[in-house]
C-alpha cells in the first residue's frame, strides 16, 4: 500500500474562508489542494455576468483566493484544483496566468475544463419535471475527475473547472498513482465526498452529544482537513497539524452522509459509490482512517443542473419590538400583519416572529423568559415589484400604526431562482482543456 | 421512558433542491438499538409534518451506528424558495430530530414536565 496523494481541503463553498488553505500549503505536507467553491445555485449569479460581459462568468473572488495561495503553492510544488471557473472556465484560466505573472511566478502551467455546459444540449436533456413557468438560463452537466487528472498527467499547475462533481476535485490529484481498479477509485472518490465540505469535517457545524462547542478561537481558526490517499483508495485523514478542531468516527460519519440520499448509491459522474460498509478507525487525536468503499459501477448518465428564473419575486422583511413586552407586541403586531395581508393566498405568506419560532415553528421550544427582543418576520411570495413593495410598506406602517415602538426594520427582495435536476447521454458531454500559461 | 433524541445522537441537516436529509449518529449501540426502534418513518411521519411536507424515508447504517432521513420534498422549490427569514433554514433542521422526545405515547417535540410551563409569560 503506498502513498497515492495527499491532498487537502482549500475551500467547502464559494465564500469559504481563505486562510485555513494558506496555512494548509504552508504545512508542506501535501502534494495538492482542492478548493470548492460551486454549490448548487452558485452558478446562477456567475451566469447572470457572463450574460452582461463575456469576459466575466468566473467567480469574483478568484484573485483574492487565490493571490495568498498561488505563492506558497508554487514553491513547495503543490497542484491546485478548484471549481472556481464558475460559468466561464476558460477565462477562468486566463485570469489566474495573469495572476500568476503579476506575482512573479514564471511558466505556471493554467488547465481548464471545458464543457460542462451543456445549454446548446438541451433538447437531449432528460428533466426530472417540465420546466413549467420558468425561463431556463443555464443548464450545467456535472463532470468528473477524467478532465481534471488528465490535465494533472500533462503537468497542470492548477486546474479550473466549472461544474463538475465535488469529490472528483479532490479525487483528480490522487488519479496517477491510483490502483487501475474502481474499487480504488471509489474510494478516492469517498475521500472527495469527506473532504468536500472543508470545516464541516473538522468541528464545524458539529455539535457532539452533550452540547460542548469548541471555544471561538477554535472555530476562528478552525483548520481545514488533510487526507493521505493510499493506492487502494483507502486513507487516513487528518487534522492538521497544531490546528484546532476535531477530527473524530462522528464528524466523518456525518459527512459521510451528508446530503446522501441512498448511502448505498450514491451517484458521481465517475462511479456509483456504496458507502455501506464504510469503516472509520480512529488512530489518535485527529486521524481517522477510512476504509470499505465500494464501487457499483458507472453511472448510465450524468446529472445536469439547470437554473430556472420563476418570475415573480419573494420579499422578505422583518420588524423588530424590544423593551418589557417586547413579545407581546411583536405577537400583536404580527396579527396586525394577518389582518392586513388578509386578502393574500394562505400559501403564499408565512408570518412569524423571529425570536420565537420562525425557524423551527411548531417544533420550537417554549421560551421560558420573555426575549428582551424578538423581530416579527414577513415572507411572501409576489407576482411584481408592486407587489413587494406592498408588503414592504405593510410592514413599515407598523411603526405609525401598529403596537408601540416597532424599529430596526430590514427588507429584501430574491428572484425565484429554482434548480431544476436533469441526466443527459455520458457521451454528449466532450471536456477538454483550455491552456495559459504565466 | 422520555428520551430526548439529542441525548442518544448528534446530528447533522443538508438540502438538494427539495430534498431535506437528516443524519443521526447514535452514540453507542445501544441507544441506536432505541432510535432504530422509535424513529420509524410511520411514526416521524406525522410529527415532522407539522413543520414539513412530505414522506420520511429511511436508511439504517447499524456499523457506523448512523440513521439517514430522507424527506424528498419538504423544501419545496428548493433554498431561493423559502418563506422563512433569510437563507438555509434547513441548517437548524437537525433540530427537528435532536429536539424530539421519545415517551410511552409517541414521539413529541417538547417534554411532558415542560407542557404545562407552555409558552413565554
Amino acid at each position: 500500500m503506498k502513498v497515492a496523494c495527499r491532498v487537502g481541503a482549500g475551500a467547502g463553498f464559494a465564500g469559504d474562508r481563505i486562510d485555513p488553505a494558506v496555512r494548509l500549503v504552508g504545512l508542506g505536507e501535501i502534494d495538492a489542494i482542492a478548493l470548492e467553491c460551486l454549490a448548487e445555485r452558485t452558478l446562477w449569479p456567475a451566469l447572470k455576468a457572463r450574460a452582461q460581459d463575456p469576459a466575466s462568468g468566473y467567480d469574483p473572488r478568484l484573485r483574492r483566493r487565490l493571490r495568498p495561495l498561488l505563492p506558497p503553492a508554487h514553491a513547495r510544488g503543490v497542484r491546485v484544483i478548484s471549481n472556481l471557473g464558475q460559468a466561464h472556465p476558460e477565462a477562468a484560466g486566463q485570469a489566474i496566468a495573469e495572476l500568476g505573472r503579476e506575482l512573479g511566478l514564471t511558466g505556471l502551467r493554467v488547465a481548464a475544463v471545458v464543457g460542462d455546459d451543456v445549454m446548446t444540449l438541451r433538447d437531449r436533456i432528460r428533466w426530472v419535471r417540465s420546466p413549467e413557468a420558468g425561463r431556463l438560463v443555464g443548464a450545467h452537466a456535472y463532470l468528473g475527475s477524467d478532465p481534471m487528472a488528465q490535465a494533472l498527467a500533462q503537468s497542470a499547475d492548477v486546474v479550473v473547472t466549472g461544474r463538475v462533481a465535488d469529490s472528483a476535485l479532490f479525487a483528480a490529484p490522487a488519479r496517477q498513482a491510483l490502483r487501475a481498479d474502481e474499487q480504488a477509485l471509489a474510494g478516492a472518490l469517498t475521500v472527495g465526498h469527506l473532504l468536500e465540505c472543508s470545516g464541516q469535517l473538522t468541528g464545524g457545524n458539529y455539535e457532539p452529544i452533550g452540547g460542548a462547542m469548541l471555544a471561538a478561537a477554535g472555530y476562528a481558526g478552525l483548520g481545514f482537513p488533510w487526507a493521505e490517499v493510499y493506492d487502494d483508495g483507502t486513507a487516513e485523514i487528518r487534522l492538521p497539524a497544531g490546528a484546532p478542531g476535531v477530527l473524530n468516527t462522528q464528524t466523518c460519519t456525518l459527512q459521510l452522509l451528508y446530503e446522501v440520499h441512498d448511502p448505498a448509491r450514491y451517484a458521481t459522474p465517475d462511479l456509483v459509490l456504496d458507502f455501506s460498509a464504510i469503516q472509520f478507525e480512529c488512530l489518535g487525536p485527529g486521524r481517522v482512517r477510512v476504509s470499505g468503499a465500494r464501487s457499483k459501477g458507472r453511472p448510465p448518465d450524468l446529472k445536469v443542473a439547470g437554473f430556472l428564473e420563476l418570475p415573480g419575486w419573494v420579499a422578505d422583511c422583518e420588524i423588530g419590538f424590544a423593551g418589557t413586552g417586547a413579545a407581546d407586541r411583536a405577537r400583536r403586531a404580527a396579527d396586525v400583519l394577518r389582518l392586513r395581508l388578509a386578502d393574500w393566498r394562505e400559501q403564499d405568506v408565512a408570518i412569524d416572529v423571529v425570536g420565537l419560532d420562525s425557524i423551527l415553528r411548531a417544533a420550537s421550544p417554549a421560551a421560558h423568559v420573555s426575549p428582551p427582543e424578538v423581530r416579527v418576520h414577513v415572507s411572501a411570495r409576489c407576482a411584481d415589484l408592486e407587489a413587494a413593495q406592498t408588503v414592504e410598506d405593510e410592514v413599515y406602517a407598523l411603526t405609525l400604526s401598529g403596537p408601540a415602538g416597532g424599529c430596526s426594520v430590514r427588507s429584501e427582495r430574491r428572484a425565484r431562482i429554482e434548480v431544476l435536476d436533469g441526466y443527459i447521454d455520458h457521451e454528449l458531454v466532450r471536456p477538454s482543456l483550455a491552456w495559459s500559461r504565466s | 421512558m422520555n428520551l430526548r433524541v439529542g441525548d442518544l445522537a448528534c446530528g447533522r441537516a443538508g438540502d438538494k433542491g427539495d430534498v431535506l436529509d437528516l443524519t443521526l449518529v447514535a452514540r453507542d449501540a445501544e441507544a441506536y438499538r432505541v432510535l432504530a426502534g422509535a424513529l420509524t418513518p410511520q411514526a416521524l411521519r406525522p410529527v415532522l409534518n407539522r413543520v414539513v411536507p412530505g414522506p420520511v424515508q429511511r436508511h439504517e447504517l447499524p456499523a457506523l451506528l448512523a440513521l439517514k432521513f430522507v424527506l424528498p420534498e419538504a423544501l419545496p422549490g428548493g433554498v431561493y424558495a423559502t418563506l422563512r427569514p433569510g437563507l438555509h433554514w434547513q441548517k437548524a433542521a437537525i433540530w427537528l430530530l435532536l429536539d424530539l422526545y421519545i415517551g410511552q405515547d409517541g414521539l413529541h417535540w417538547v417534554a411532558p414536565s415542560d407542557s404545562s410551563s407552555g409558552d413565554c409569560p
